[in-house]
């Protein structure tokens, strides 16, 4: 029961049969070469002395903290199941890693947005199907009986907010400790506004094409999504970026708000606009490029 | 003085005429620091400019005026910057949580920041780190089940991630018991390497245990910079214990043993001169200092 058989050991095996106490050492500390390790685990699977004298060899110290690092790796895990998706996609781990902490990427807040924009699409899709009428906002030429407005207002609002969580300070408890790490703000910031202006963009769109409207709104939908985030980020490289935030969601709000009054907010996303838009995402990136040093996190004046 | 300012421009961490505004508020005035290898204690009341001092140091604020020199590199340049900060180790004093994380994952978080990107060796500083403060135990704890004490460890523990060559640590001892205190002090004097430290507190007795260096700073410029023996010596010859209060004193307060610690200029009726501590060092320079 104790003793196997001593010509299991091979060719590790001293003259008793047994691997003498080098040879236990040297595998306790990881220095034997892969075949003598191959050997020595063959014998200790059925020879319990050579497990007992084995034990002795092993550094306490080390044993403790090799206890330490498999608790660690299993309190951090491998992630979400979209973590593992994207890290088989061939995105970097610690990019991701970066990402666990973003506010607008967490289950609640993307159920808080389907929360808004089922309320706003469910609205204009209770005026379509006459369940209530629409007030005055709701007429909009060529489209009869449809009142788009709320949803057109707050579609590209949801998704800024989105982005605006991840890269105000405000929404990052820790922000001070990244403010003072190697790591670029910059690469940070855009890394975190970029996937949360994914994750929005998703339930909006969705919710576009769900609605009973023009067939190419989820498309009308984006450009004005992607240059309200754009101008928020490149008038951050200029302002505090709450301001920078508050900003953009004003330049979206105020025209939305006086062409929905005016009974015409399906303008808003047409060719005129989308041209406009277009424009502005373009000369956002250019700002975003040339300017984004300002973007790098700490060193700053402002607290 | 000569001597100091020789000290400042040879030191490995410098600081000269830092100045720094909130609004009307001067929070730093004209300080200049010089920080050698080894623990540097930071004293001074709320408000005088510490946390200021050390935000910019750690290069996440930057000063109104004045120049900063961290191993010969300079933060004002971006490349620079970031160099420092590959070599540094920051406890803020209001360190946030995201509270969700459990403990380990927050330490993996700041570890990627610190850009540690191999999965095991981050799992490995994790481990190390989790193991000097003695939450090992707790890496699957999530943070907002922690105790005070327990986060305030783990603030120390992700300053201590990727062995940092300069350490900054704002107010590290408050919410820790005495025990903790006791083994927070054990394992700065054990850090490898003997990284440049400063921390700042309330506690004159944290720096009498620990610091082999003290600067005092009051209403945001430097007061003293000297060794802990000194800073006592300030009080030398005004210090006395006496059976009574005495209004003439500039400081009077009741110790455990029921009778009255004196500092001023005036011996008490039938008072005794004793033997100053590094805390009353520090209340004599801060009386002399709101006196002008």
């Amino acid at each position: 029961m104790t003793n196997s058989s001593p010509g299991a050991a091979g060719p590790v095996a001293g003259a008793d049969g047994h691997p003498g106490e080098d040879l236990l050492a040297s595998y306790a500390a990881g220095t034997a070469g892969t075949v003598t390790v191959w050997s020595v685990e063959a014998h200790l699977t059925g020879c319990a002395r050579c497990r007992s004298a084995l034990s002795a060899h092993v550094d306490a110290e080390r044993l403790a903290h090799n206890r330490s690092v498999l608790l660690v790796r299993a309190a951090i895990g491998d992630g979400s199941r979209v973590r593992r998706v994207l890290r088989r996609c061939g995105l970097p781990d610690h990019v991701l890693g970066l990402l666990a902490a973003t506010p607008s990427l967490r289950r609640s807040w993307l159920l808080s947005v389907m929360g808004v924009l089922a309320v706003v699409a469910g609205e204009a899709a209770a005026v379509r199907y006459g369940w209530i009428t629409a007030g005055s906002p709701g007429r909009i030429p060529g489209y009869p009986g449809q009142n788009l407005a709320p949803f057109l207002l707050v579609g590209p609002l949801l998704v800024l907010a989105g982005v605006a969580a991840a890269f105000l300070p405000m929404f990052d408890p820790a922000c001070r400790l990244a403010a003072a790490a190697p790591f670029s703000g910059f690469a940070l910031l855009l890394a975190r506004s970029v996937s949360a202006l994914a994750a929005a963009l998703v339930p909006v769109a969705a919710a576009a094409f769900l609605l009973p409207g023009p067939g190419w709104l989820p498309v009308a939908l984006m450009l004005p999504s992607l240059a309200l985030s754009a101008l928020a980020l490149a008038a951050a490289t200029a302002l505090p970026p709450r301001a920078a935030a508050v900003m953009a969601a004003i330049l979206w709000t105020v025209p939305a708000l006086l062409l929905a009054v005016d009974d015409v907010p399906l303008l808003i996303v047409q060719r005129n606009a989308q041209f406009g838009c277009a424009a502005t995402l373009c000369a956002c990136a250019v700002v975003l490029v040339a300017r984004h040093d300002r973007l790098e996190s700490g060193w700053m004046r402002w607290p | 003085m000569d001597e100091m300012a020789l000290n400042v421009s040879t030191a490995a961490v410098r600081a000269e005429g830092l100045s720094r505004r909130y609004g009307a508020t001067r929070a730093l005035d004209g300080v200049d620091i010089a920080l050698e290898r080894g623990i540097t204690g930071l004293l001074g009341p709320n408000g005088a400019g510490k946390t200021t001092l050390l935000s910019i140091l750690a290069t996440v604020n930057e000063p109104d005026a004045g120049r900063v020199s961290a191993f010969g590199l300079d933060p004002g340049h971006a490349a620079e910057r970031v160099e420092i900060r590959r070599r540094l180790g920051y406890l803020p004093q209001e360190l946030g949580y995201h509270r969700h994380f459990t403990v380990a994952a927050f330490l993996d978080y700041v570890a990627i920041l610190k850009e540690i990107t191999d999965r095991r060796r981050r799992a490995e500083e994790v481990a190390r780190v989790l193991a000097a403060v003695g939450l090992e135990d707790r890496a699957r704890s999530r943070i907002r089940a922690l105790s005070g004490g327990m986060r305030q460890r783990l603030g120390i523990a992700q300053a201590l991630l990727g062995e940092p060559d300069l350490l900054i640590l704002d107010e590290p001892t408050a919410g820790l018991d005495p025990e903790q205190r006791l083994r927070f002090r054990e394992l700065l004097s054990s850090l490898p390497g003997d990284p440049v430290t400063v921390l700042s507190t309330h506690q004159a007795d944290d720096i009498a245990a620990i610091c082999p260096h003290v600067v005092v700073l009051l209403k945001g410029q430097m007061h003293f910079a000297g060794t802990p023996a000194e800073l006592a010596a300030a009080a030398a010859g005004r210090v006395w214990a006496a059976g009574e209060r005495d209004d003439r004193a500039h400081l009077s307060w009741r110790g455990g043993d029921n009778r009255w610690r004196h500092i001023g200029d005036h011996p008490p009726t039938g008072a005794e001169l004793v033997s100053p501590t590094v805390e009353d060092g520090y209340l004599m320079l801060s009386h002399t200092a709101g006196a002008r």
